[in-house]
């Protein structure tokens, strides 16, 4: 049989990942390499040529190739984009810098925010004017909007973005700027909002337009480069991306609204812990994923993700929302947290141990990285209670120092407070830790969520070594770590179906909305969508509508079946927003009416899943060696087994405490937990849980309604 | 026991998840948009002896005083003796909780092991409470609405109906303030069941220990840091502008005393009660006089009482910042959002570089605009905020439009106008408003909106009233700039473009144009001093005009290229500066 292939490839900020499935085989094969941060597309190259070395034929029997990148995410925080300028209607030229007015802390007298992308002198207002009902006041004043462009031209302006009031309802004025900016500015990018992000809200669709045209032109020329590369090397078929919303698109629909890959590489680690959670059948999730510099949540259920739109781009301070610019694309609803392998350990002002937000990163990274790092950090914690082997760290790679990470925390931790270096080791773990704990709560409890009834799938480089802990202090009871769970947003990429989608916002009561003109919208928006597609695509059209009450600001996405829209749907749309608002706000109104916010449609082509399977022996595997672990749930030390993780057969099952250690990752299990590798190679742990938690829903003295 | 430096750290950092979490139940359930959008609450955590030990982390700056006293207030009525499991204590007085009645604070004990082990609170700004709306023309508290004494709501899980059946027959929207009341047990009910998991799982009796460690480190924490400024008294004094609907003038004198690691501001000889409803309790002077101190000097530590341990505010009883009953109290922040900067202005130059100018939008605005729409004859109720531009400081500019020292989203002009029959014609940023100084103030803007006419329009007219804070930059305390630096500009209100008093309730009519204007922040340091060419990019951004950074800086820009005339320039700031800005004499 010919060899077939699929690739996956997501540039991270530090490492750029592969994942390659064989559909011939179903065998999986994976590389890492470091990110080529200048010119990403360098190490794109360079892993796959690693890769061809076992794989020869790679990419000439490639049938896709699906990527994930953090280039524009990049861009905007580097402010590489073009020189951007703005249109906007007369009077509302400076929305973007007067933004919200609100401060995200109100303790910090020095608050900084990121400098609007379009400085005053390039924001031009026209005159033009159309009401929150649609109707148009003003036309769009055309001699005027010419002489504007005339001045753009002049400013020797690369891109514009134009946004006017309402054009979310009406986008007549909008579009025929365009045209006439088109016409006037040739070879020059122009992002209308009506087109990027028909929501209202003039600053939020503002600031989204702005990213939008700010990096159009160095992500068309990164994916031509791209492109042309695969191109040079035999590779013959398409070029995937991937959207924030989880979906892929071709390369000619990605560059047109680019601003729809900020959040590519999170999405397609949502993609693959939601293949997991379907594969294994383990029902809701939490993903969890660990790495150098930050933790990621998410809640998946049935292998759907929330999404939200508040989203932002280029934070001041990463981790703290209201301090980037706005980008209300759909992503998922992800919670990032400021805690890594690299997270720094210090004593702050009380005389305590905090540790993070700050990270080491890669350079000069983590002290047992022996590249000049002073600051202990958590690898350096992991290392010294055991959870690390300093001889295993990425197969034996790259040698950790012991000594250099003892005497780090020695000199900055433990000699100030009096602690032992292994006391104050494990006071990192746990902090880090309890960070993340008490940031999932939060999360969990937000989403309208109970811990104890999630399981917890682990990835990233430093996620299996902190995902029982972490599940111990949720009252977690189950972890699952996938196969190569150290490169899963590679292999989520290969997941993902090929999608892309239009909404459109809608402004009308439920009871008393125009079924047939909301039939229509639909139908024009899939028409709309479906163009975005290859033409020979097998297509699914998943529908959804932004409900809320009428008044409220935040609407709830509600699936909806693809079916002619009648009396009997309306009321089961009604029945599934209260159902959705009372999981997400705990109580339903039943008297105040119901408002359609937008009309959503995603238009899917699903692809052929990688088949994942275990490793089926019949003896299980001895551990290849001991060694002492600081065992958190019990605060001592043990000598402890060690197991590599590719001789583990399926069915095998393994008493904690233990380490299992693989290529990219190791996972740390405590007393009383137990493992057994599933028939797909997962290792699915069972927590052993202190009797506290376990009593999660204490008994009170119930109150009367 | 001798907690270590971890377990401290952990359990604190469980106790701010608590109350997070705790605040999290309450956004959910509750109806109120001064929930969702304004931050006007505050979930907190205490021991057995009422110190609190942790508020939400969302939280208004508002409350920083007043959450410590509710709870000292509570167990003083009802002494820990006389609680019992499934209690729930309530109350909106102004005076024993946080300042109007709008507010309303219900806490609960915490029991573990058959003992009170901590108490839960949650403070919430209601939707309404009977008597006047959002008026600053009320003359005592009587007119302000419904007032519950500190009652048991809750006695052992039964409800105490009579509470509810008060406050149904008082209020105009009762399901959702009682929606809200529900929300408010949610937070505690969290708060209650997390904490005592808390409490098991460290199989800790009780949280003496640990409340002993974050009270002495927060308390010796900010101690240091106040022994850092030198030592001495500090004094300030402002008039306020005449406040509409408010016959007498106010004026306010701190003496900010710093000694021994602690700071002591006074209030002696500030003016006496007035019959507005701008009076101040107590409690709410305390918490906005002890954030611009925590502010400077130890923002990181999260609040707790240690926190603010070294901060004494103390005032005359029976003056406008320590009020008696029955005076009215809704619109209390037209003189408590003033105390940041009035003791900015007393610390100026003992802290220099831990002040900033002046808000230009402060104390803040608020807009309503209500009435009928003529289309479909639905009655509508918009609220707005606007925001001036924030104060220079040392270190940076001020941003444009940015809250201080409350902190209010503005609500998009879609929204606005999806909502009341208005469009509007501008809002934009206001060119040289920002107070001139080495670091800039940030600029003000101009709004201006017209009442729809037909059907589009109103079915008669809109009722409303835009109140502002009186400010410019001459007159009765000015927009401040520091350490040199010039005031910020602008201020005023425009009905049909003639000047108008802000704060009254009127009569909007179809094709009335109102327009109002905040101003910019005060600036920082000798703006002779700012560098040229930073002088030359605010001009070529539009920020500053070609005549003001001649007039104000001293820098001379070629109207053709923009770049500064460096011979010009230097031969104009030779001369040396203008006549100082209008300047508070110390």
């Amino acid at each position: 049989m010919q060899s077939r292939y699929r690739i996956g490839i997501d540039i991270g900020g530090t490492f750029t990942d592969f994942t390659v499935f064989g559909e011939h085989d179903g065998r999986i094969h994976v590389e890492k390499v470091l990110t080529s941060t200048a010119q990403p597309e360098l190490a794109v190259l360079e892993g796959l040529a690693k890769l061809g070395k076992s794989l020869p034929d790679l990419l000439p029997n490639s049938d896709d190739v699906v990527h994930a990148t953090t280039l524009v995410t990049n861009v905007v925080l580097e402010g590489k984009g073009a020189r951007t300028a703005l249109v906007t209607t007369k009077g509302f030229r400076d929305i973007l810098e007067i933004g919200r007015e609100v401060r995200y802390t109100v303790f910090d007298m020095f608050i900084r925010y990121p400098k609007p992308l379009v400085p005053r002198n390039l924001r031009f207002g026209v005159t033009e004017r159309a009401l929150s009902d649609g109707s148009i006041v003003e036309p769009l004043d055309e001699p005027e909007l010419r002489r504007i462009a005339a001045e753009l031209r002049a400013q020797s302006v690369e891109a514009v973005a134009i946004c006017f009031l309402h054009s979310y309802r009406n986008p007549a004025n909008e579009i025929r700027a365009a045209e006439i900016l088109r016409e006037e500015l040739p070879g020059i990018e122009i992002s209308a909002s009506h087109e990027v992000q028909p929501e209202p809200k003039e600053y939020e669709r503002t600031s989204t337009t702005v990213v939008d045209a700010y990096v159009k032109r160095v992500v068309s020329h990164y994916l031509e480069k791209l492109a042309e590369g695969l191109r040079t090397r035999a590779y013959r078929n398409n070029l995937f991306v991937m959207l924030s919303n989880g979906g892929t698109a071709t390369v000619d629909t990605a560059r047109r609204y680019p601003v729809q890959m900020l959040e590519s590489g999170p999405a397609a680690g949502v993609e693959a812990a939601g293949f997991f959670g379907r594969l294994v059948g383990l029902g809701a999730i939490l993903a969890f994923d660990m790495g150098g510099t930050t933790a990621k949540l998410c809640i998946v259920e049935d292998g759907r993700a929330a999404r939200t739109r508040a989203f932002e781009v280029a934070r001041v301070h990463r981790f703290i929302a209201g301090s980037g610019y706005p980008v209300t694309i759909p992503v998922y609803d992800l919670l990032e947290i400021g805690a890594g392998g690299g997270s720094i350990a210090r004593i702050n002002d009380l005389g305590l141990i905090e540790v993070g937000p700050a990270s080491a990163g890669s350079n000069p990274g983590p002290a047992c990285y022996g590249q000049g790092g002073e600051n202990p950090t958590v690898t350096d914690a992991d290392l010294v209670l055991g959870n690390l082997n300093a001889d295993y760290f990425l197969g034996g790679e790259m040698a950790l120092d012991k000594a250099v990470a003892e005497a780090a925390i020695k000199n900055k931790l433990a000699d100030p407070t009096g602690l032992s270096v292994m006391e104050a080791a494990s006071g990192i773990y746990q902090l880090v830790n309890e960070n993340m704990a008490a940031a999932a709560r939060i999360y969990i409890t937000e989403k309208g969520k109970v811990a104890g009834r999630l399981t917890l799938v682990s990835s990233g480089g430093a996620g299996p070594g902190h995902a029982v802990d972490l599940a111990r202090k949720l009252g977690i009871g189950r972890v699952v770590v996938p196969p190569h769970s150290g490169v899963m947003s590679s292999l989520g990429l290969l997941t993902a179906p090929l999608a892309f989608e239009r909404s459109r916002s809608v402004h009308q009561l439920l009871d008393t909305a125009d079924l047939p003109a909301l039939d229509a919208m639909f139908a024009d928006l899939e028409r709309t969508a479906a163009a975005l597609l290859p033409v020979d695509a097998d297509m699914m059209f998943e529908r959804s509508l932004e409900l809320r009450y009428a008044g409220q600001d935040y609407a709830l996405e509600i699936p909806i079946a693809r079916a002619t829209i009648d009396d009997e749907q309306r009321a089961k749309w009604k029945a599934d927003f209260f159902a959705a608002y009372e999981t997400q706000y705990g109580t339903v109104d039943a008297e105040n009416p119901i408002e359609i916010a937008a009309v959503r449609s995603q238009v899917k082509q699903p692809t052929a899943a990688p088949r994942i399977k275990g490793h089926h022996g019949t003896a299980d595997a001895p551990p290849k060696g001991r060694r002492a672990l600081f065992v958190a749930n019990t605060g001592a030390v043990a000598q402890v087994p060690v197991y590599e993780r590719s001789t583990l057969r399926s069915g095998q099952t393994i008493a904690g405490p233990a380490v299992i250690e693989e290529r990219e990752s190791t996972t740390v299990i405590g007393a009383g937990d137990t493992v057994r590798v599933d028939g797909y190679g997962c290792l699915v742990v069972t927590v052993a849980l202190p009797t506290a938690i376990v009593e999660a829903d204490v008994t009170f003295e119930k109150l009367e309604a | 026991m001798q907690l270590d430096p971890v377990t401290i750290q952990v359990l604190w950092q469980r106790l701010i998840s608590i109350v997070d979490e705790a605040a999290t139940g309450l956004i959910r359930t509750a109806y109120t948009p001064s929930v969702k959008e304004y931050n006007d609450f505050c979930c907190a955590v205490f021991d057995r002896d009422a110190n609190m030990l942790a508020h939400s982390t969302v939280t208004t700056a508002g409350f920083l005083g007043i959450v410590p006293e509710v709870m000292r207030n509570f167990v003083k009525i009802h002494p820990p003796e006389s609680l019992e499991p499934g209690d729930v204590i309530i109350t909106n007085d102004p005076w024993l909780a946080s300042g109007h009645l709008i507010d309303i604070s219900i806490a609960s004990p915490i029991f573990h092991q058959g003992r009170i082990a901590g108490y839960t609170l949650c403070i919430v700004h209601h939707l309404d409470m009977g008597g006047r709306m959002s008026t600053l023309e009320s003359k005592n508290i009587y007119e302000e609405g419904l007032k519950i004494p500190v009652l048991k709501l809750y006695e052992a899980g039964r409800l105490n109906r009579a509470i509810f059946d008060f406050m149904r027959a008082n209020i105009r929207v009762p399901d959702k303030v009682l929606g809200d009341v529900r929300a408010q047990l949610v937070a505690n009910h969290v708060c209650t069941r997390e904490l005592v998991k808390l409490l098991r799982e460290y199989q800790l009796d009780g949280l003496e220990d640990l409340a002993h460690e974050i009270i002495e480190r927060s308390d010796a924490s900010l101690r240091a840091k106040i022994r850092k400024i030198p030592q001495g008294t500090y004094r300030n004094e402002i008039t306020l502008p005449p406040i509409p609907s408010c016959p007498e003038r106010v004026t306010i004198k701190a003496a900010v005393t710093v000694k021994d690691g602690e700071v002591l501001i006074d209030y002696a000889g500030t003016s006496g009660e007035v019959g507005a409803a701008i009076n101040c309790v107590l409690n709410m002077t305390r918490s906005y006089s002890a954030y611009p101190i925590k502010l400077a000097l130890d923002p990181t530590v999260p609040n707790n009482d240690g926190a603010m341990r070294p901060i004494k505010v103390v005032a005359p009883l029976g003056s406008v910042v320590n009020c008696r009953p029955p005076v009215a109290t809704w619109g209390r922040t037209m003189i408590s959002h003033l105390f940041p900067e009035i003791i900015f202005g007393a610390l100026e130059a003992a802290m220099p570089e831990l002040v900033l100018g002046a808000n230009g939008g402060c104390p803040a605005n608020e807009i309503y605009l209500h009435g009928r729409r003529r289309r479909d004859g639905r009655a509508f109720l918009a609220i707005q905020q606007h925001s001036g531009g924030f104060g220079a400081s040392h270190r940076y500019d001020g941003y444009s439009t940015l809250c201080f020292p409350n902190n209010t989203r503005n609500i998009p002009v879609e929204v606005t106008e999806n909502e009341a029959p208005v469009r509007f014609l501008r809002k934009e940023l206001v060119a040289d408003s920002g107070g001139p100084g080495l670091n800039r103030g940030g600029l003000g803007q101009n709004v201006e909106f017209v009442v729809l006419d037909g059907d589009a329009g109103p079915e008669e007219f809109v009722e409303g009233s835009v109140r502002l804070n009186g400010r410019a930059e001459t007159g009765d305390f000015p927009l401040q700039g520091r350490c040199g630096g010039g005031n910020g500009r602008g201020g005023g209100l425009w009905l049909n473009e003639k000047p108008i008093d802000h704060g009254i309730y009127r009569r909007f009519w179809p094709n009335d144009t109102i327009r109002f204007q905040l101003g910019g922040g005060g600036g920082f340091g000798d703006a002779y001093m700012r560098d040229a060419a930073l002088v030359a990019n605010d001009v070529r951004a539009g920020l500053v005009s070609i005549e003001a950074a001649a007039r104000d800086y001293g820098v001379v820009i070629d109207p053709e290229t923009l770049d500064v005339v460096v011979t010009a320039t230097e031969a104009l700031r030779a001369r040396g500066g203008p006549p100082q800005a209008i300047r508070r004499t110390a």
